[in-house]
This record gives structure tokens, sequence and C-alpha cells, in this order.
């Protein structure tokens, strides 16, 4: 028989099996931290770190992504304090202002209050979040494409800059892609980005009540794949 | 040479090798480390060992050349004794002249001697030099003593001694006892205390288990490493077999970095020679314990010095750092129990157990004990490595070991631990140099690097530098590190060529905290320390960038303009033949002017006035 254990997060007491990471976790009872490079059923690496919580041990407080965590019997996480909020919406401001020509960044945006961006527009198409590489080398076990180059010059390439024979065409790498969606007001062009904010009454079902760490199945999750839609699917 | 199959034959081996030595009368040792190698003394070598031999003195004579001595920027360096007599800047000119009055009349050449240059008399000893006896020098006084090729001369003054005493008669538990209560922490920057880790590893389920050295040393400036495998790589051998010994390890890495030449070479032979005479290998010293050691070479990835990312390249994967809530002690290399320690950390495990606990624990402060190398460098006079106690005052290493200015500008700020460590400015000099001081003050121990700046230096400048260093190093697997250093380097930018906001203070502040939040490792967590340190101690620099458009330390070249002062000028003309861009015009013997407008602030002038009357405003 599986095997639970009992974490807390935000207060709320969680039952889940052990092996399970806490951002898992708080998907399945739906308590909501935002994501962007975790996937459903596919190794996480940590690489976007919106996902960070504090992780309350011995009285300290340390600040981790949680997909990289897993849940432990009697962990105390807290999920969105002001601290974790604050680092939340900073990094997705970081995100939004390299890469805004993309529908799930924006809405990761809103989901994250950013209200201003305060660094110049880039318009990069990629961001880094790895789940091109992974889908392909875990799910469809072809490794046809890999990270190459280090720090600002890494990137996403297929071996040697040419496409393999063990590329199957399968395109998945696009179907779970996050720039692909464009903003909903169309793509923006080289010197127009700018942070959309359209869908913020989205976000105003949950800032009324008080209830900022609930999922409330709100369209920002469709727009950047959140995991409670892959789970219930 | 037999294999040595007891714990006894290898102190009868020690025997053996002082008797044969003891025809040797006088002994000359030349550093041959990187430093010294690189001003010249492989020719030094040859010239005194071809002079010894045509006056038929080679067997009297020891040559030795060692690895570094700590003193490099007067290098060659030579020291002869008995008597200790300390020769600098040595050339193979000189041999003749040395063999004939030093080793052979016992006479000391005058010329030779290191000129002290704040009292500005002539030493003729080691010990007397200032920059050396104001440290404590417990691991970097044996390079001097071994020749790092040859494992006779390490087991000659006493080397392998501290595994002889741990095979024939301590438990592991009794090892671990032991360097937990020498108070003994990670030199490599983290300080996490070594008793605990190896404790740790050694609880740890699953085998084998794993020992490694980090020797990927990347900082800018740091190389004590590199001096201690480079000078006596046996002593960290010896430091990993007692490790692996206490830890229940079978199999060992040596991690260095490629760029690091003589110091994978030196490493190769100390693990060759001590198979060969039976300290590695199965069966060690016929006590049934077995432990062997493999040199890996790093492609000089600073991330890779980080244990996630090293143990991924070691395995053969990209030298990427993963989230550490699983301990390395528990799953690291291919997922099993591996106990990483620094280079220094292992050199410090054989004289831990020969000297006894209490004796290491004697030194330093509360929390941090034993001694310390930093890589002095900067605007000070004496520049190189030195060896101190941990708690020595920041202002002991800088004044009295540095020898304080190097140009008569007054000393403003101390950069410790590397591109990610924090600078310190004057006021904090009575500062002790302990793991918890220097992380309270916003800086850290880090791996020892200690750069000094004067008043010269443009603080905004050094985090824009450090930056720099670090988003090229950055591997990029995480948010916050890749593009939050970005960020942040584009407003020191801004902020550098004059165009920076008010606002940008409190952004740039922001940015840091959640970067170092944030990260997923090490690198990215203490990135934002250049840019926080700086903005505790020199704010008022980053407001007079930003507010006055001027840089207070006449570096950043888009704040400042160059004018030649008419009282001081002499009209010598030559800043204005070195002027790359022809701004400087004047008649001959009257005081020349500089045309902003052609002006690239480029400093030539400057450098080349000998009168002192270029001024940067």
């Amino acid at each position: 028989m599986e095997r639970t254990i009992t974490i807390t997060i935000d207060g709320a007491k969680l039952r889940v099996p052990e092996g399970t990471s806490v951002l898992e976790a708080a998907i399945r009872y739906g308590i909501c931290i935002p994501h962007l490079c975790h996937m459903h059923g596919i190794s996480d690496i940590g690489a976007c770190r919106l996902c960070v919580v504090e992780h309350v041990k011995n009285g300290r407080s340390r600040v981790t992504a949680s997909c990289t965590l897993e849940a432990r019997d009697g962990m105390d996480i807290r999920a969105n304090s002001p601290r974790i909020r604050h680092i939340r919406r900073n990094i997705a401001e970081l995100l939004v202002a390299e890469a805004p020509n993309s529908r799930a960044i924006q809405d990761i945006a809103v989901r994250c209050g950013v209200k201003n961006v305060r660094y110049p527009f880039r318009n990069s198409n990629c961001v880094l979040c790895g789940k091109c590489v992974r889908i392909c080398a875990e799910h469809l076990h072809a490794n046809a494409i890999g990270f190459a180059g280090r720090g600002r010059n890494r990137k996403v390439v297929f071996p040697f800059g040419t496409r393999p024979e063990f590329c199957r065409l399968c395109g998945m790498c696009i179907t779970h892609c996050p720039m692909t969606i464009p903003p909903c007001d169309g793509p923006m062009r080289p010197g127009q980005e700018r942070l959309c904010g359209k869908c913020e009454s989205q976000l105003q079902i949950n800032e009324k009540f008080d209830i900022v760490g609930m999922c409330t199945w709100c369209d920002l999750g469709k727009g950047f794949q959140c995991g409670r839609y892959a789970g219930a699917r | 040479m037999p294999e040595l199959t007891s714990v006894q034959s290898l102190a009868e081996l020690r025997r053996q090798i002082t008797a044969r030595r003891a025809s040797f009368k006088t002994t000359i040792t030349i550093c041959g480390g990187t430093g010294c190698s690189a001003s010249g003394s492989q020719p030094v070598v040859e010239a005194l060992r071809r002079e010894l031999a045509g006056r038929g003195l080679q067997n009297t004579v020891l040559l030795r050349t060692t690895g570094c001595h700590g003193f490099c920027e007067q290098g060659p360096l030579m020291v002869i004794d008995p008597g200790g007599i300390f020769y600098c800047h040595v050339t193979p000119d000189d041999a003749a002249e040395i063999v004939a009055r030093t080793v052979v009349e016992g006479q000391v050449v005058e010329r030779l001697l290191y000129t002290d240059p704040v009292s500005g008399r002539k030493i003729r000893t080691e010990s007397e030099i200032p920059f050396y006896k104001a440290q404590n020098r417990v691991l970097l006084s044996l390079n001097r003593l071994v020749d790092p090729t040859s494992i006779e001369d390490y087991i000659a003054i006493g080397g392998y001694a501290a595994l002889e005493k741990v095979l024939a008669g301590m438990k592991p538990e009794e090892v671990i006892e032991q360097i937990k209560a020498s108070g003994l922490r990670g030199r490599g920057g983290g300080g996490f205390p070594t008793g605990r880790k190896w404790e740790s590893c050694r609880a740890a389920h699953g085998s084998p288990k794993y020992v490694v050295c980090n020797a990927d040393e990347g900082d800018p400036g740091a190389y004590m490493d590199r001096s201690l495998l480079e000078g006596n790589p046996h002593s960290v051998l010896e430091g990993m077999i007692i490790g692996a010994y206490a830890i229940g390890a079978s199999h060992g890495f040596i991690y260095v970095r490629r760029e690091y030449p003589l110091a994978v070479k030196h490493a190769r032979q100390a693990v060759e020679q001590a198979r060969e005479y039976g300290l590695l290998g199965k069966n060690i010293l016929g006590t049934g314990f077995s432990f062997d050691v493999e040199i890996a070479r790093g492609g000089g990835a600073f991330v890779c010095g980080e244990s996630t990312a090293l143990m991924a390249s070691l395995e053969g994967r990209p030298g990427e750092p993963r989230a550490k809530d699983v301990h390395t002690v528990e799953a690291g290399y291919r997922n099993k129990p591996t106990n990483l320690n620094n280079v220094e950390t292992w050199a410090n495990v054989p004289h831990i157990i020969n000297r006894g606990a209490q004796w290491f624990a004697a030194m330093g402060t509360e929390g941090s004990k034993g001694t310390k190398i930093f890589a002095l460098t900067g605007r000070v006079r004496n520049t190189g490595l030195v060896e101190v106690p941990m708690g020595t005052a920041l202002r002991t290493i800088v004044f009295d070991i540095g020898g304080g200015p190097s140009n008569g500008a007054a000393i403003k700020a101390v950069q410790t631990g590397g591109p990610s460590g924090g600078c310190l400015p004057a006021e904090k000099f009575d500062l002790p140099v302990d793991f918890e001081a220097l992380d309270q003050a916003g800086s850290m121990v880090g791996s020892g690097g200690m750069v000094v700046m004067d008043e010269h230096t443009c603080m905004v400048d050094v985090a824009r530098y450090f930056l720099e260093f670090l988003l090229d190093e950055s591997c990029g697997k995480c948010v916050p590190c890749r593009l939050g250093i970005d960020r942040m380097l584009e407003i020191l930018n801004d902020i550098t060529a004059g165009r920076g906001t008010p606002q940008q203070i409190e952004l740039l502040e922001d940015l840091a905290q959640t970067v170092a939040q944030a990260s997923l490792c090490g690198l990215g967590k203490t990135a934002p320390n250049p840019v926080l340190s700086t903005l505790r101690y020199f704010r008022h620099e980053y407001e007079a960038h930003i507010r006055d458009r001027k840089c207070p330390a006449g570096v950043c070249r888009a704040l400042i303009s160059y004018s030649i002062d008419a009282a001081k000028c002499t009209g010598c003309g030559v800043c204005a033949a070195a002027c790359p861009s022809g701004a400087i015009s004047g008649a001959k013997k009257q005081p020349h002017t500089i045309d902003a407008g052609k002006c690239t602030r480029c400093g030539i002038c400057r450098s080349e006035c000998r009168f002192n009357a270029i001024m940067v405003a």
C-alpha cells in the first residue's frame, strides 16, 4: 500500500503519497503556487524559481523552489507569505521584461502581481524553461534537443546545430513551449512591448475574498499551462 | 622502491631517507611555483646546477625546486639553509656569485637581499621579513621544505605520519571525533564544519562512498589551492586518505582545473608515487584498508566549484547545479554519498591528527579555528599568499603584512571572498577575519581572495566588474541568476555611463535581495554581494554618480574630464606625444592644454606625466 505523509502549507494540512514534491502536493489540493518550468509527470529542474516557498524548520525559514523540494512528513511550508509574494513578483517582472511576447508570460506577470515593469523591455523568443528539452528526453526518449552555452549565451539547440535523424518531428516541444501563443492583442513588435495586464479581473475573484493562495480555476492558469489543468485532464 | 606493507615499514623508510641525506650540508631552495616560474626561476635552477657541478659540490649541496613560498611578487625566490638566507629577484647571472660567496664562503650577497619598502633596510633572512613575520604559516611553510615531485621529501619531513598514526590504531569514529573537536570548517567558502560533514557522510546509506577534493579554484586573484596542490600535493593526498578511512570511502577524486597545468602534473605524479609506495590502492600499509584516487580535470567553469555542479561535471554531464534539498553527503557523485572538501581543508587534516585537535582549536576565534590562507592582491606593497590565524584583524593583514598602500594613496576598502564576496570599508579594518564577523559585515571569507583598493578605485565600477564576471560564469539555468545579474549589470552600466536615476538605486537593492534569496545555487545566492556591500558602505559614491554626474575616484570615463595643471606643467611634451587621439597641444616649455572634445579619457597622459600635472575631475 502507498505510504502517505502529512505536510502543512499555509496552515492547511495535506496528506500526500510519499515522494510527492511540495508543488505537486499544493496543486493537488488547490493551493496556488505559480510555476512555469514544472510539467506534470516530467522531472523538475527548478529553473524558473517562480514556485519558491518558505520552508520553516527549527524556527528558521529558508527560501527554496517547491518543485524540487520533496515533501517530508511534518514539513511546514509558507507558499503565500508577503516575502514569497514579493520575490515571485520580482521574478515574474524579470521574465516579462525579457520575453513579453507570450500569453503565458503575461499571464504569469498578472498572476504574480506585476503592475509595472522597471526594466527596459527586450523581446526574447525563449525563456529557457527547458520544457521542450525535458519532454523530448523523458517522454519521447529522443534527446533531439538540448542546452548549449553558458549564462547569457545559453540556448536550446539541436546537436551541432542540425536536426538529427532521431528527431521524429513530433512537435511536442512546440506544444509545450510557453512562447508559442502570443498575447491576446497579437504579437508585439520590437519597440511596442508592454505589460498587457488585461486579465487582472481574473485576479480580483481571488483578492476580493483575501484567499490569494486558493485555486479558482482562473483562466490565467490556462495561459501558463498550470499543472492543475494538466492533472485534471 | 619496494611497496610498503606495514605501518612500521613507513617509519623505517623515513629513517633511511634521513640517513641518506645526512651528507648534504647546504640546501638551496628555489621556488618553482607558477608565479616564480613565470618570473624565470627555471633558468636560475639550471645555471645553479651547472655551477655546482662545475665546482664538484653536487653531493654536498642539495638543490631543491619547490612549490610556492607565497611572496610571489618578489620572485624568483631563493632560500639558502642553514641560515635561512633569503634572496629575491634572482637571475641566472647571479648563480656564480651565489655559489662562490654564499655557499662556499658563507657570505651574503647584499644586492640580492630583500629591501623592506617601509623602513628601507636590507633584510637577511626569511623569518625577519615583515611579510612573513606577522604570519603563522602552518600549511604554507611546508611548501619550502619539499620538492613536490618527490614523495621522499615529504616523508622525510614527517609526511604520512598522520596516516601512520590513524592506521596504526585509530577507529574511524575517533578520527571524526578529532576533526570535530578541532573545529575545522570548510575552507572553500561555505565554512561548514568538516567533522560534521564527515560524520553525516559516514552515516549516510549507500555504497560505495566517495571523497572529492575540490581544486576548481575559479576566483580571480585567489590561488592558494593551486599553490598547495602544486607545492605540496602529498599533504592533500594524505588528508584525503585519512578522510576516506574515516568516512569509509573506497574511491576519491581530485577535481582540478585544466588551467592549472602544474597542479595537474604534480597531483598526478603524487598519486602515482603514493600508489608505488603502497600508500594508495588495495590493502594500504597492510591494514586491509583500500582507497584509490583519480585526477579529474575541470574545463574551467567557475560554477563547477559548486558541489552539485562539480559532481555533475565529474559524471560527464554539463556542469550545472541542482537543488540541494538533498545534500551531496547523502546523494552526490552517481547518487552515492560523497564528501567534498576544499584543497586547504584536506591539507589541514594531517596537521590536526599529528598535533592534536587541541593545538588546532587553540588558534582562531570562538567559531572559526585554525589558520586560513588569503591571497593578498591590489594596491598594497607586498602581495602574495598570506597565512594567518582566523580572527586576525584586517588591518594587520593589509598594513603589517601587506605593508600598506603601494603608491601613497589612502586605502579605501578591501574586497574579500572573491567575486561573490563584499567590499569592506577602511572603518571596518578592525574586524577580525572569521566566518561570522565577515558574514555579518556583508562579505564573506569565501575562498580567501583579498583585493585591496585605494581612493583611485571606483566602487560602482568594482561592483560592475564583478557582476560582469559572474554573468559570464553563471550557468544560465535559473531565472534570478541569469536575468537578475544581467539586469543589475544593466543598471550599473547606466550609472557608470552617467544615465543613472535615483530610482535605480532602490531597484538595484530590491533586485539584489531577490536574486540572493531565490537563486538555485551558491553562485546566484552570493552574486549580489558586491552590489549590496558597496551600496551599504559606499552609497555616497552611487549618489555622486547619479546626482552630481561625477565619479569621485576618477574612473568612470563618461563622468570625468582631464585637464592640465598649468602651475605644475613644465611643457615637456611627453603627454602630447603619448596621447593616442592627439587631444593635447601646447608650445614647448609652455603649459599644455587638453581638448575635451578629442580626449577619450584613456588616462595614458596621466600615467606618462612625471610632474603630476594631469588632473582628473
